[in-house]
């Protein structure tokens, strides 16, 4: 087995490329990446990405953990798929960027924990464990005031409008949030996949 | 081995530069040869070419010696118009069956051309692969062998039909002629079927067929050939006039576990010969290769160098993820460039798939393949030409050599 160095500020890993094509969902398929371009090119969200996914596998076949695990492009990624139906390898890429964006969480990499979509998906799993479904109110106010009481204050203000409109169209209620019947059976099957994960990235 | 072979017979299906080659080196052996093709004429998918790479050479004079040989040669007996539908025995004693598709036209034909004056109806033209149409009583193309018109089965019984055969001379015309059936010995049989260009429908994100200025490289090969539909003229088919910017699109469906997992080995070169076609024809024109990496096989990396010493042509190392319909309907080249990571989208006034070869479309009855469709030679039977794998020219007719030398062996111990 291959273990990821514990070293987070260690810039480069050479072992990292291994380590991803032994532990990332998808990752045994990377090691057939040809550096077409097609996955990037295809990317709607590819001008908000630092590399885009071609330029990221690279860069893990170099062995730069670092800037790998602290790259936006694995949390800018909304799972489209029109990268991976293009690609002519047929790469998972979308499941690659999801668990490399765990992967950078685990590892403790600032830059991870701090990224605008860890956030969210940190609130949206709270809110998901907690009720079995997303309450938008706690949801937002956990994201937004994950970035400081200001700022928090700020956004929320920011977005009132949205909020109105989302209340008068039935959206977002008022009132106490609303948890699904069989919460637990729900928590049973978040406990299964975490389960599930933590086996998969131990290369089991 | 102790069997004496019952036939030393060699039969060799389809008639491309691969069969042909094959019937020749068996024939000229001292072997009796059979050539089946299905077309009604030979020369099979090289005689849609412009020209060949390396040496930029018209296709016309390779066939032309080739044709000189078949008729000197008392020991081929060449059927067009006929297919194989059955095959049975084993090497040294097979039985073929033969099964031929009426031409309606007897060896009479002088090819004066007279019946096609009066043919009214349009049917498709498979040489020009669709881009042109042809009358109903044709000559397949200028390079036919045998050197014979035929008759569309579509005007037969009909009024058309009466006056196509009124208008031939020397009365060569029989629209009464129906599908026969044959029965061949033959001692070891060559696959020589070839190939089809892959169908660009199946690349959705290319949009061929839906944007009129993107075209396959096969198309490219009849927009540049003098006998084409626009008589050698290299035009945008949406608007007739020359182009300026010319993209051409590397590994379209090769290379792609979606679609053919190889490559097919010559198109980088065959687009390589398409910028030499457009810069020739307009040396004002840019032409822009897209590619993943440039495949130039065998000894023909100084072809590669010429191309790369154009000023006029410029290589992008990014395989396009669409393309787009522009304002004016233009094609918009839309990807990543994999050295700068720049995304661009870049309009054109042609775009041209090259689009790879895949084993010809009925799969040769009796033949063992491969996991692609490609035929694997085994005891008695044997392929030659694309119909083994993806092959330029000169490999065809290496590997032609190679298996006629292996069937004359196995009729002969
Ligand atoms: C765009 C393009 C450009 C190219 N340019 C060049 C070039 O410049 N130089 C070069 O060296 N190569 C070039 N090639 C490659 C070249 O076309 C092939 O090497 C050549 O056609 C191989 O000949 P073949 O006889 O094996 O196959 P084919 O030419 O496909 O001939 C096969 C024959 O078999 C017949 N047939 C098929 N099935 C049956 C059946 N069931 N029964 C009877 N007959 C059958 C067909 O009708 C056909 O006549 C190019 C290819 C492409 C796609
Ligand atoms: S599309 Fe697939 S093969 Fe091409 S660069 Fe992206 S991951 Fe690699
Ligand atoms: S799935 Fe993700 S990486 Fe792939 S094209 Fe969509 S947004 Fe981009
Ligand atoms: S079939 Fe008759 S009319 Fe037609 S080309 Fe031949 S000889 Fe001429
Ligand atoms: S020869 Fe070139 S264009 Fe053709 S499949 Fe191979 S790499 Fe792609």
């Amino acid at each position: 087995m291959n273990a990821i160095s514990p070293n987070p500020s260690r810039a480069y890993d050479l072992n990292f490329a291994r380590y991803v094509y032994e532990n990332i969902d998808g990752g045994e398929r990377l090691r057939m990446c040809m550096q077409c371009g097609a996955c990037s090119g295809s990317c709607p969200i590819g001008q908000q990405m630092d590399h885009g996914p071609r330029k990221l596998f690279m860069m893990i076949r170099a062995g730069m953990k670092e800037a790998v695990l602290t790259s936006n492009t694995i949390w800018n990624c909304v799972s489209c798929y029109n990268c991976v139906v293009r690609c002519p390898r047929k790469v998972p890429i979308t499941y690659i960027l999801h668990d490399l964006a765990n992967l950078a969480v685990r590892e403790g990499f600032d830059a991870a924990k701090k990224a605008d979509n860890a956030r969210f998906a940190k609130a949206f799993m709270w809110s998901a464990r907690k009720y079995g479904r997303t309450d938008e109110r706690l949801v937002t106010g956990i994201y937004y005031f994950s970035f400081g009481l200001l700022e928090g204050m700020k956004r929320g203000m920011g977005n009132q409008k949205i909020a109105l409109n989302m209340i008068k169209t039935k959206r977002m209620h008022l009132g106490m949030p609303h948890a699904i019947k069989a919460k637990d059976e729900l928590q049973n099957i978040l406990a299964k996949a975490q389960e599930i994960q933590d086996r998969h990235g131990k290369g089991a | 081995m102790s069997d004496k072979p019952k036939s030393q017979t060699v039969l060799v299906v389809g008639g491309g530069i691969g069969g042909i080659s094959a019937a020749l080196e068996a024939a000229e052996c001292g072997a009796e040869v059979v050539l089946i093709e299905k077309a009604p004429t030979l020369g099979g998918r090289v005689a849609a070419l412009n020209r060949y790479f390396p040496k930029m050479c018209h296709p016309t004079c390779g066939l032309e010696i080739n044709y000189q040989r078949i008729k000197k040669n008392p020991r081929i007996k060449v059927f067009t118009m006929a297919e194989v539908s059955g095959i049975s025995g084993s090497k040294g004693d097979y039985t073929v069956t033969v099964t031929t598709t009426p031409r309606h036209v007897t060896p009479a034909c002088t090819a004066c051309g007279d019946c096609a004056k009066v043919a009214a109806s349009e049917v498709a033209d498979p040489f020009n692969y669709g881009l042109a149409k042809m009358k109903a009583a044709y000559l397949p193309h200028a390079m036919a062998f045998p050197m014979r018109y035929v008759v569309d089965p579509s005007v037969v019984g009909t009024p058309e039909g009466q006056a196509i055969k009124a208008a031939c001379k020397v009365e060569a015309i029989n629209l009464d002629e129906k599908p026969e059936s044959f029965a061949l010995q033959v001692g070891a049989v060559i696959w020589a079927t070839g190939w089809k260009p892959y169908d660009p429908k199946n690349l959705t994100m290319y949009r061929h067929g839906e944007i009129a200025d993107v075209i396959t490289n096969v198309e490219m090969e009849r927009l540049a050939s003098h006998d084409g539909p626009t008589k050698g003229h290299i035009l945008k088919p949406s608007s007739g006039e020359a182009p300026k910017k010319v993209a051409l699109i590397q590994c379209a469906g090769s290379r792609d576990l979606n679609h053919l997992a190889y490559c097919s080995r010559i198109c980088c070169l065959a687009s390589m010969k398409h910028a030499a076609y457009v810069r020739e024809q307009y040396p004002e024109a840019e032409v822009d290769i897209y590619y993943i990496d440039i495949r130039a096989h065998d000894k023909l990396e100084a072809f590669y160098q010429k191309a790369k010493a154009d000023p006029g042509i410029r290589w992008i190392k990014s395989k396009p993820s669409r393309i787009e319909k522009g304002a004016s309907g233009e094609p918009v080249v839309c990807g990543e460039n994999t050295l700068s990571r720049e995304v661009y989208a870049n309009a054109y006034d042609l775009v041209v798939l090259a689009t790879g070869m895949q084993a010809s479309a009925q799969p040769p009855a009796g033949a063992q393949l491969d996991d692609y469709g490609f035929v694997v030679s085994e005891e008695g039977v044997f392929g030659a030409g694309v119909a083994t794998g993806p092959l330029d020219v000169s490999m065809s007719v290496q590997s032609a050599t190679a298996a006629a030398l292996r069937a004359v062996q196995a009729v002969r111990s």
